[in-house]
């Protein structure tokens, strides 16, 4: 921002401070016995995420079900895919939107998430029809109200990146963000 | 040749069937942790109630129910799919509140997305209480989209003049006390 007068500059600031309120939220992480996939999950301010590592076979086997062919199925199995479950812990109405979250990878460098929108106008140019499993771009919570659904990560396999993540709680802006997570593998690894 | 034909029908079938209840029983067992959130009970007023779009769908046996046909009863109406844990965990709660409701002007409908009786079937197969209220089939999520259904599972409780009362996103307890409270007090109005 080009400001002429410092105090004024120095006021937006301190808005902005006020107007996107940054916590450190406790973030649990969680193995799988079985398969060593990892769970991370972030509860800060109304709001709980959980991401949820996906083999790319399970990612395969969910739309091979459906009207995909083999080169969209392989298309979005290679990506770097989660289980992402949101939620609204609070007692007010929650508002979120994918399209202002953002992933940093491990050179520093941050891109933004591919949306469901974005996926859907692919597929459907391809002539799939098919429009769920994705998590919604966007979506107004109501207390209780939760979302489940995929979150795609343009990253290669066992890739390491944060991920900056907003929600609105009663007209002010929050963001969070969930350090040092990691793509699944290609297949589970043997012990 | 015929017995053969029909032997190899069989196979067919019965391969298709296996190969149904493994996807579906992988997708579970690999949905496991997504099977976290405790389901709430919380039905969310809409601040103006809304009409319901009417549509036509037709259940696993090809029978068309017409959602006109429904004014008159309270109508607990799910959107779902089987690949989908929280809808799965939420339909033996959809059921209590439907038997609960017998002989009632109440109503419940599972609203079923993109997929065909053969999966859902399997599903049922695989479910310890196997549903008896409607069924019925959205193959191109036509209906969900009227309803501006971004995910699931979502559900509405629809008023006996076919008005939008509620809302839930997400999977819910829907025979918790205070859902029937809401129910019971749509019924008398």
């Amino acid at each position: 921002m080009n400001c002429k007068h410092p105090q004024a500059s120095g006021f937006f600031a301190a808005i902005f401070l006020l107007a996107t309120p940054l916590h450190a939220a406790e973030v649990s992480v969680h193995k799988n016995a079985q398969s060593g996939l990892l769970t991370w999950t972030s509860e800060d301010d109304g709001f709980s995420i959980e991401l949820i590592q996906l083999l790319p076979d399970f990612v395969r086997a969910v739309y091979g079900k459906h009207d995909f062919t083999p080169v969209e199925i392989e298309r979005i199995a290679g990506y770097c895919v989660f289980g992402s479950i949101i939620k609204n812990t609070s007692e007010q109405q929650l508002a979120y939107n994918v399209s202002d979250w953002t992933y940093t990878d491990a050179q520093g460098k941050t891109h933004p998430l591919k949306t469901k929108t974005q996926w859907l106008e692919e597929w459907r140019k391809v002539g799939i029809k098919f429009s769920w499993t994705l998590l919604p771009d966007n979506g107004i919570f109501e207390v209780g109200d939760w979302q489940q659904g995929f979150t795609t990560v343009a990253l290669p396999r066992e890739s390491r990146f944060d991920l900056t993540y907003t929600w609105s709680l009663d007209g002010q802006r929050h963001t969070g963000t969930l350090k040092d997570l990691q793509c699944a593998p290609e297949t589970i690894k043997q012990p | 040749m015929r017995a053969r034909n029909n032997q190899t029908t069989i196979t067919g079938t019965l391969m298709r069937f296996i190969i149904l209840l493994l996807i579906t029983s992988f997708s579970f067992s690999s949905h496991a942790e997504w099977e976290q959130p405790e389901l709430g009970y919380t039905l969310s007023p809409l601040a103006k109630p809304v009409a319901s779009p009417n549509f036509k769908l037709e259940d696993m046996d090809e029978y068309e129910y017409d959602f006109a046909d429904y004014r008159g009863k309270v109508v607990l109406l799910n959107f779902w799919a089987t690949w989908c844990p929280p809808c799965k965990r939420e339909m033996p709660s959809m059921e209590r509140v439907y038997q609960n409701h017998q002989g009632e002007d109440f109503d419940v409908i599972a609203i079923n997305q993109m997929e065909d009786a053969d999966t859902v079937f399997s599903f049922f197969g695989a479910l310890e209480t196997r549903p008896t209220f409607n069924i019925l089939f959205d193959t191109d999520s036509e209906v969900s989209h009227n309803y501006n259904v971004r995910g699931l599972p979502t559900t509405y409780l629809i008023d006996k003049k076919g008005n939008i009362r509620y809302r839930a996103v997400g999977g819910r307890e829907f025979d918790h006390p205070e859902v029937e409270k809401i129910i019971e007090a749509l019924m008398k109005e």
